[in-house]
């Protein structure tokens, strides 16, 4: 839908129903075209999370440092970061 | 037949339906068409409904400026549903089909547009074109011309009608009807 909306045919639609009844395709077309509109706004917003993968509060800056320039997984580097901030102040240990 | 057929209009719970299908009638953006088919899943018709109506119609920036955003986002969509629709409201407001016409299009040059038109419709054209376009400097510029709230106002309705305007272009509908203004 966010790449190629073409390939989302009669065909497509037709396929789906074999896996999804119709509520859960509408459920599932909203919820993808809200994501669609709102990631790329966000985007623009230059925020961040207010919480670490570990659920610690944090500054935007320190949330900057977390979570990198552009949005990635919290296995790729997100939660060793912010273990290591937290590892400033306290000793708790977070497994990544 | 309809991709998503719609849910018949006799078939919908009154206690739910009714009052948002009397809005949908009265303002024509979204038609009651669109609640038939989110009808499907109630609670996602009834919450998409009321943001998109309350994102439209309630808040501090123009009706019309908004009306023509959507307009010129329903294009970018390639939806022919959202882009068919037309405000009653807007209308009503005098908002007419050219000056739509002129928002869709090089509006940049186009003296009929204030700065802070220009830059709206500018948000809405880079968007979802080059966002990379709408950085802090763009921001610092719109906050010359609009509160962040109505900036925020703006934002919000842009990633909101512009996320459904995809999902309905797959569902290939088109209103089920237009509203006409009088010539």
């Amino acid at each position: 839908m966010d790449t190629n909306p073409d390939k989302i045919d009669e065909k497509f639609y037709d396929e789906l129903k074999q896996h999804y009844t119709t509520e859960e395709i509408v459920e599932l077309g909203a919820f993808i075209g809200f994501n669609i509109g709102y990631h790329t706004w966000f985007g623009t917003l230059g925020f961040y999370p207010m919480f670490t993968p570990d659920g610690r509060l944090v500054d935007q800056e320190e949330s900057a440092r977390i979570y990198g320039d552009k949005p990635i997984s919290h296995t790729k580097g997100a939660i060793r970061r912010a273990s290591e901030g937290l590892s400033r102040s306290t000793t708790i240990d977070v497994a990544e | 037949m309809a991709i998503i057929p719609p849910v018949p209009c006799d078939q919908l719970e009154t206690n739910k339906f009714q009052t948002r299908m009397e809005l949908a009638q009265e303002l024509m953006v979204p038609d009651t068409l669109f609640l038939q088919i989110m009808a499907h899943a109630p609670g996602y018709a009834e919450a998409l409904f009321d943001a998109m109506y309350q994102s439209h119609t309630l808040g501090n920036v123009d009706h019309c400026l908004k009306e023509i955003i959507r307009i010129r986002l329903a294009r970018l969509a390639k939806d022919d549903y959202f882009g068919t629709l037309r405000s009653k409201k807007a209308f009503d407001l005098g908002l007419s089909e050219a000056r739509i016409e002129a928002g869709c299009g090089d509006f940049e040059t186009d003296t009929q547009f204030s700065a802070a038109e220009k830059w709206a419709l500018n948000y809405a054209k880079l968007m979802y074109t080059q966002p990379k376009k709408v950085n802090a400097a763009f921001y610092d510029l719109g906050k010359t011309l609009y509160s962040e709230p109505k900036i925020m106002e703006l934002g919000a309705f842009i990633a909101f009608h512009y996320g459904l305007q995809i999902f309905m272009r797959t569902l290939k509908i088109l209103p089920l009807a237009k509203f006409e203004q009088p010539i």
